[in-house]
């Protein structure tokens, strides 16, 4: 087998022995495939990491310098922060259910029920809305939600309400509610991938044997499929709790989340506070991803693509 | 129960599929319809207008914006690209895959506020480290590498778009055969010419969409570019400071339905060329499959 490592250097072989050193052009190729590595070690896991160390320096008063204080947790631990963090986590764990509830039928449908030739069009469909800029489609939603907006406009023309859904934004629902029409389409995409897991044919022994479709789903699918699910439901447990805008636009009072302390200890220029809501992000993502890893080996994931 | 042989359940999930598609859309087609109406959001009667258009070319500050924002757009475009296909090249290599996937893919995971905060006071640290290295050293050469500029802007886009091309080119990859490159290098091609002259042409699809992608993705960034982009200003960054100052105004709505027209129209025109190319490649391959009828 060839290895691309390799096979890009433009080198003659040598009988052992009389190998002349390669020019160092030659020898400098392979490290070219480790170059998007190197970068993403210096500029992605190195500051990521570097959360904590800033975490614990001094506050000044523009600025922050070095030193060791747990002031910033204390500040995030013993305040209201705390609660308004865990509600962010509650109401994230509701629109991750949501998400895989109306999302992880169209992955099974899609790899079960649709022609493979055909299968990654569809898929395409939802990477539709997803190429409209986040922010835009969370700005959209106002319209949409508010007092006289399209959904309210609606249900009263129907005669279906008689006052308008005042709860629909500006509300805990409002932030839910974004959250399930922003990262719907990453369960889609992950339970896709996991549905390759499992075998078309599961399908028919299922029916042979007289298997209901909660049983399939309970014993066959969801075993065999946990490693994309849990991918895509981490996905969106975090970003609920990450992303600022959604309850800075969508969200009432009481409706803030890790990110929106973040950018609001930034401009506060409260750095260390920023850092350690950062640093307490990060450690909450890899412990998730580390016990997902343990639990169903998440490679599998990309097994198909491999 | 086969859903072929019950052709009624089959049509309804089509119809919950595209309902589901179309609820995720709705939000952008309702902003599109309101940015053609000369009378705004919540008027009773609907008029017609191209106006709110015609005042987003006029604003010099939103033309300049758009400069800066195709610039940003170009160069991450051109580094993350080529950094994804060496990344794909040598994640198919590796024999230890659960390193680089692991790196290539975690910024999915990480918000981008979580990110984009974290890497402003990274880089206003090695900017003070690198001022402090110049002021030992007696020179200024240093002082503004990692100041927050355009430099700063890319890097962080690069990190935000390099998981989503890294993906792309790999599902393209996936489809190719090592044993051509063999094949290449036995008839004495090197690495190069192996890569250039026969995988390139076939993952060619998967880079163009990466490409289009990316472009798509920086320019609707907002979070990650708003922090550390420094003194110029983006498309997205004007549009969401003119939503936050003054509300949402007809020019927003019509600057919000822009951005979005050109988004869908690019992934439009890639799934119509990805069926295009297919039908054409199948209808070439059934033609040489026809036996020959002498």
């Amino acid at each position: 087998m060839s290895n691309p490592l390799t096979d890009m250097a433009d080198g003659d072989t040598f009988p052992v022995g009389l190998q002349k050193k390669a020019p160092l052009r030659e020898r400098l190729v392979p490290w070219a495939f480790r170059a998007p590595l190197v970068f993403m070690l210096l500029f992605f896991a190195f500051p990521m990491a570097m959360t904590v160390v800033f975490s614990v320096f001094e506050r000044t008063m523009f600025w922050m310098e070095p030193g060791f204080t747990l002031f910033s947790y204390e500040n995030f631990f013993f305040s209201a922060r705390l609660v308004n963090f865990l509600n962010s986590m509650k109401y994230s764990v509701i629109s991750v259910v949501i998400c895989f509830a109306f999302g992880f039928p169209i992955a099974v449908f899609v790899r079960k029920s649709i022609p493979q030739i055909a299968q990654h069009r569809v898929v395409l469909l939802f990477i539709l809305p997803f190429m409209v800029s986040e922010i835009i489609r969370v700005f959209a939603l106002r319209p949409v939600l508010q007092r006289n907006g399209l959904i309210n406009t609606t249900l009263l023309d129907l005669g279906i309400i008689d006052e308008p859904i005042t709860a629909l934004l500006y509300t805990h629902t409002g932030v839910v509610i974004g959250e399930v029409l922003s990262f719907l389409p990453f369960i889609v995409f992950s339970g896709f991938l996991a549905m390759e897991a499992v075998p078309k044919f599961i399908f028919e022994v299922c029916d042979d044997l007289g298997v209901g479709p909660w049983r399939r789903f309970k014993d066959v699918i969801l075993p065999l499929a946990a490693p994309g699910i849990f991918a895509g439901s981490v996905f969106i447990f975090v970003n609920g709790l990450g992303v600022a805008l959604l309850p800075n636009i969508l969200g009432g009072a009481g409706a803030v989340n890790a990110g929106l302390i973040a950018t609001q200890a930034i401009t506060a220029l409260d750095f260390p506070l920023a850092m350690a809501v950062s640093a307490i992000m990060m450690t909450t993502l890899m412990t998730l991803l580390w016990v997902g890893h343990r639990l169903f080996d998440l490679t599998k994931i990309l097994t198909p693509l491999s | 129960m086969n859903d072929y042989e019950n052709i009624l359940l089959h049509r309804l999930k089509w119809t919950y599929l595209l309902l589901v598609v179309l609820t995720l859309m709705t939000p952008v087609i309702y902003v599109m319809y309101i940015s053609f109406n000369a009378n705004g959001f919540g008027a009773n009667e609907y008029a017609f207008t191209l106006e709110f258009y015609g005042l987003i070319f006029s604003d010099e500050l939103l033309i300049g914006a758009l400069r800066w924002t195709l610039m940003l757009a170009v160069v991450v475009t051109l580094i993350a690209i080529p950094m994804a296909l060496l990344a794909a090249k040598y994640y198919k290599a590796a024999d230890n895959k659960l390193f680089p996937v692991f790196l290539l893919l975690a910024p999915l995971f990480v918000p981008p506020d979580i990110l984009g905060s974290a890497l402003l006071v990274f880089f206003k640290n090695l900017n003070l480290t690198f001022v402090w290295l110049g002021d030992q050293l007696g020179m200024s050469l240093f002082d503004s590498w990692f100041r927050l500029s355009f430099l700063t802007a890319t890097i962080g886009l690069i990190i935000y778009t390099i998981p989503y091309s890294f993906v792309v080119i790999l599902i393209t990859m996936g489809r190719y055969h090592p044993e051509q490159t063999e094949a290449a290098r036995a008839c004495g091609a090197n690495g190069w010419r192996a890569f250039w002259d026969i995988e390139f042409p076939q993952i060619r699809a998967g880079v163009f969409s990466a490409c289009a992608f990316t472009v798509i993705l920086v320019f609707n960034e907002y979070t990650r570019t708003s922090l550390l982009k420094g003194g110029f200003d983006t498309f997205t960054t004007v549009l969401i400071s003119q939503m936050l100052n003054t509300g949402m105004s007809g020019q927003s709505y019509a600057m919000s339905a822009l951005v979005s027209f050109v988004a869908i129209a690019a992934i439009g025109s890639i799934i119509i060329f990805t069926m295009l190319r297919a039908e054409t490649l199948s209808r070439v391959a059934r033609a040489k499959a026809e036996p020959v009828m002498s």
